[in-house]
């Protein structure tokens, strides 16, 4: 497309790429060496290189919990979401289910809804059924914004995937139940983990929903990195932040590796 | 030189092959079977016998009905009426995993999550066989398809014919009652799928199986069947001999549908035994064999194969219209003239070493009347 | 025997059930039970049952009765929490002022009068006398109302139950929501010049061009909204990076304020949202095939004329999706505004969340709740229509 393109439209279209690029990456660059710093405010210039503020993670009692509390509550949200998720992504790939569109649709609103709007509804509902401020209730509205993604995941990699496959293991003799745990199981696995990926991230980012439902002893690192920009600016959220883009770049290299190997294994060479 | 004359009723119909002497027995049976897709009907009040050992193609152009065929005889289609039995047991209402049926699919449905050696043995496994006589039988059918060097590879690391050969073998390892395929070579270019009929035959003849084939290539069908059910419109047109099917077609679908012909309308005018005098449309009397019943006076279509026309300058033969050549194409083993005269136009495709006709030249288009067809328009 | 048909359809709907009715408890009920809440009233209601019940059956005509008076002394009578007593005072005043002074009067008199004793009513206070009390507390009675709603869009019923506009400095909702609008669209309309462009080049370059092209892209959407919101405020701020430079190179004297202000919010949520405009564009651009600009060319379209009547329609799409999912998702943006915006960039989201865990007020966090919710589920509708066809938009 660009083969002919005029020498000053070129050098446009470049300066323009370089600049959108620094404009997307340059702050997520800029947060990093900050967690370094040894200075007490988040701020340039870098005074020394410590690791104080990642000390400060591990012996700060709101940080430590809130990291632990993030741990068990993305790990909760992601099983529930997970378990919910593909049961119901194999169940609306059925031919014979009705309305089957619009129940899909339904199923992602969460992805849609206006998190404060839902926010605002779980904390007067929570109140109600004795949730509010409990584990079980930060896990379940964590796990309601989780779905579609794992919705998503698995009914990408189940259309994906060749339905003869199915009819062929049953004409060899295999029974649905094993069927589904012997082919349709492990050919979906790499969707299956992807959406749990994104589920766990999704949970791990989570801020408006706990600020809704959860109290002081469920308080997440998010929840935590909110107050702390909102309140008192600690370089601890930079060292925070390099944790989670560290633990991001992770989560998208495992997305990736999944993804090349699924590809390489269902995709003649 | 076999070609019957009248070809048999329908049903003793089959060639007799090394595979399958002696009377045939309805070995799988399917009575008045319908399927229907909302209104739209897929197969209309079909029956079809299947014998023991035979090949049989079904034929016929997409939605016509074959492979919805199958896939009831596999169990993944329900029939919305009608009865499939094997060996006298209903079997219509057994799901799939219960049938015993091995089915090679088009697009061979090979687990890309095992390898050619697990893929095969899963039928096995499924049937709990135990585990040395698995890996035994494995060992021997992989060999016969000489496949032993790549077994421990995946689906995806294969060639198409290396897959081909895989999911025939996953299909037959576990000696099912019938295998069902379902243009199991359509996939394949054309050298290797003209190597694979071959093999497909000699594994057919060797082992005694009983093939169901679905295809819509005529090629294919001729080369490797006992017998041939063409399909149309959810209906079986014709089921027969790759001869019969080919030289004495029963209906002006299969005659247009199997191979080239050249097509005149005319009334029957006198019957003499077997053989009729039919008066073309455009003039011309002819001569031909019935194979059916006609009313004298009745509207019918005679059907003669290019290559059972003769040219010749002079001709006292009882069919012969004078012609004049219109073109002429070089094909390799056979020239392909097309004629003009007597108000009709033909084709004939005639030897090259005979005469070299030029375009303009006259002559007779001579054919023999057992070698023409009648049928109803 | 059942068709497998059947067969099939009852075990997908038993594979959905579990979904069905996890989100049905914990994500329709919640949004019912905020729909409930911003059409309840049960603030008058709850402290005063009895006057209620006696009140419903009052045509509002004639002079106040006896029962009514006994009821009320009745309710009064009964312990009740101190708080949910103001909220009832302040709902009551609010109808009709003069119920403050009026209500602790009456409260106190019932109170001490002893247990079973008749009151004068209107011995204690002769307004007891006058029926546009009765009937003010009689407008604060009912279950059902819609003046949480006509309050969410600065409305409110006058005394004689006619829709009118509130006191201009009374409340700010129609501010707040045009505000709300104006900052989606700006951040809409930037992601948009931003983005098509990007996806253009994107679409039109190859190997390791393209890919940094896209990591810039997807990278962001990966990182947490927390990180890249904190970010922004370490280069935002007085002291930043952006002022720092902007001082080194001499361009300024004075830090530019850049944080706290609507700036600031509309270059984080550009930020935050670009890659949603950018990635619908660039897919629907990957599947134009490659030849097509060189045919659009050899067919006599100049340059200019190809990339407007064949390239961009075949963008048009991809930007009406990604211009359609960006606006839904600015509309209810709470995070970036609460952290990088001043006190007048404050978005809908923010009002809401004020109203529910500030002061407790269900009625409006729901009524406003209700409006937000209504307007993005319509824009999901279209957008599920637009990317479900996207030849439609092109034609």
């Amino acid at each position: 497309m660009s083969g002919q393109t005029s020498p000053i439209l070129r050098i446009a279209q470049i300066v323009f790429g370089v600049a959108v690029v620094f404009f997307l990456l340059a702050p997520i660059v800029a947060i990093l060496p900050l967690a370094f710093n040894s200075s007490v405010f988040l701020n340039y210039p870098i005074e020394s290189f410590s690791s104080r503020w990642f000390g400060e993670l591990q012996s700060n009692d709101m940080w430590r919990r809130s990291i632990v509390n993030s741990l068990i509550i993305g790990s909760g949200a992601t099983i529930v979401a997970t378990v919910l998720g593909t049961l119901a992504a194999l169940g609306l790939r059925s031919s014979q289910l009705p309305f089957a569109s619009a129940i899909r649709t339904t199923f992602l609103m969460p992805m849609v809804v206006p998190a404060v709007v839902l926010g605002v509804g779980m904390q007067m509902l929570y109140g109600r059924l004795g949730l509010a401020n409990s584990y079980l209730g930060v896990v379940v509205a964590h796990a309601v914004l989780c779905i579609p993604f794992v919705l998503v995941s698995v009914s990408g990699s189940l259309n994906a995937m060749d339905p003869w496959l199915e009819r062929a293991a049953s004409s060899l003799g295999a029974s649905p139940t094993r069927v589904f745990r012997r082919i349709t199981m492990p050919i979906i696995m790499p969707g299956i983990l992807t959406g749990a990926v994104f589920a766990f991230a999704t949970s791990l980012d989570e801020v408006v929903l706990t600020l809704f439902v959860a109290g002081p002893n469920q308080r997440t690192l998010a929840r935590q990195m909110f107050a702390s920009i909102r309140e008192n600016i600690s370089p601890a959220v930079a060292a925070a932040a390099f944790l989670m883009i560290v633990g991001t770049l992770c989560i998208a290299g495992l997305v990736g590796f999944l993804r090349w190997r699924s590809q390489k294994a269902l995709k003649p060479a | 030189m076999r070609v019957p004359l009248v070809p048999p009723p329908a049903s003793a119909v089959g060639r007799v092959n090394a595979c399958c002497e002696g009377p045939l027995s309805a070995f799988i049976n399917l009575e008045r079977i319908s399927k229907s897709f909302g209104t739209f009907k897929v197969v209309d009040d079909l029956d079809l016998e299947i014998a023991k050992g035979e090949f049989l193609s079904l034929l016929g152009p997409s939605g016509s009905g074959k492979t919805t065929i199958l896939m009831m005889l596999a169990g993944f289609v329900e029939p919305s009426s009608g009865a499939i039995t094997l060996e006298g047991k209903r079997i219509d209402h057994l799901p799939a995993h219960r049938r015993n049926m091995g089915v090679v699919f088009q697009n061979y449905a090979l687990f890309p999550h095992m390898t050619v050696a697990e893929n095969v043995a899963f039928p096995l496994v499924m049937r709990g066989v135990s585990k040395t006589e698995a890996a035994e039988r494995v060992a021997r059918a992989i060999d016969m398809v000489q496949l032993t060097h790549i077994k421990d590879r995946k689906p995806a690391q294969l060639s198409g014919g290396q897959q081909q050969r895989v999911a025939l073998t996953r299909a037959l390892v576990f000696e099912p009652n019938v295998v069902l395929m379902d243009e199991p070579l359509g996939a394949l270019d054309k050298q290797l799928r003209e190597h694979m009929q071959l093999e497909l035959r000699e594994l057919h003849r060797r082992l005694g199986l009983t093939i169901v084939f679905v295809t819509h290539d005529q090629g294919e069908a001729l080369t490797m069947s006992n017998r041939i059910a063409v399909f149309n419109a959810g209906q079986i047109e014709q089921l027969a001999s790759p001869e019969a099917i080919y030289d004495h077609p029963e209906t002006r679908f299969v005659a247009e549908f199997i191979g080239e012909t050249n097509m005149f309308a005319g009334k029957v005018e006198a019957r003499d035994g077997a053989r009729t005098k039919i008066r073309l449309d455009a003039g011309p009397m002819v001569e031909a064999y019935l194979t059916t019943e006609f009313a004298s006076g009745a509207a019918a279509l005679v059907s003669v194969r290019p290559e059972r026309v003769g040219l010749s300058e002079t001709s006292n033969a009882a069919n012969a219209m004078p012609v004049k050549v219109l073109d002429t194409v070089y094909q390799g083993d056979h020239m392909r003239v097309r004629l003009a005269g007597s108000g009709v136009e033909m084709v004939a495709k005639v030897d090259r070493k005979t005469r070299a006709w030029a375009v303009g030249a006259e002559a007779f288009a001579t054919f023999n009347p057992d070698e023409c067809t009648v049928i109803a328009p | 025997m059942m068709s497998s048909a059947m067969r099939a359809r009852l075990r997908a709907l038993g594979l959905i059930m579990p979904l069905m009715a996890f989100l049905l408890v914990f994500f329709v009920w919640p949004l019912a039970t905020m729909m409930v809440a911003s059409v309840t009233d049960g603030t008058v209601r709850g402290v005063l049952p009895q006057t209620a019940t006696v009140l419903a059956k009052w045509d509002g005509e004639g002079p106040p009765t006896p029962e009514m008076a006994a009821s009320l002394v009745t309710d009064l009578r009964m312990p009740v929490d101190s708080l949910a007593f103001g909220d009832a005072v302040r709902r009551l005043n609010s109808e009709l002022s003069g119920f403050r002074s009026l209500m602790s009067r009456t409260a106190s008199a019932a109170k001490g009068a002893g247990e079973g004793q008749a009151l004068d009513l209107v011995a204690i206070d002769p307004r007891w006398g006058d029926a546009k009390y009765w009937l003010a507390m009689k407008r604060a009675m009912p279950l059902y109302t819609d003046r949480y709603l006509l309050a969410a869009v600065d409305l409110e019923r006058d005394a004689s139950g006619n829709v009118a506009g509130l006191d201009a400095n009374t409340s700010a909702n129609r501010q707040i929501m045009l505000r709300t609008f104006l900052i989606a669209a700006s951040v809409t309309l930037l992601c948009a010049a931003i983005g098509l462009p990007y996806a253009l080049i994107a679409a039109a370059s190859k190997g390791w061009v393209r890919a940094i092209l896209l990591i810039a892209v997807l990278l962001p959407l990966w990182t947490s909204l927390l990180v890249r919101t904190a970010a922004w405020f370490i280069l935002l701020q007085n002291e930043g990076l952006i002022n720092d430079a902007l001082k080194t190179i001499g361009l300024i004297s004075e830090p530019l304020p850049l944080i706290f202000n609507r700036t600031g919010v509309i270059i984080a949520m550009t930020h935050v949202l670009l890659p949603f405009m950018v990635l619908p564009i660039y897919s629907g651009l990957l599947t134009i095939p490659a030849n097509l600009m060189p045919a659009a060319a050899s067919l006599g379209a100049s340059r200019i004329k190809a990339f407007r009547h064949v390239l961009l329609p075949l963008a048009f799409p991809g930007l009406m999706s990604g211009s359609l999912l960006v606006f839904m998702v600015a509309l209810g943006y709470y995070i970036t505004p609460a952290l990088v915006g001043g006190a007048n960039d404050q978005m809908i989201s923010s009002v809401i969340a004020f109203f529910a865990t500030g002061t407790a007020n269900w009625g409006m966090a729901g009524a406003l709740g209700l409006i937000l919710l209504v307007v993005t589920t319509v824009l999901y509708l279209v957008y599920g229509r637009l990317s479900r066809s996207p030849t439609m938009v092109a034609t």
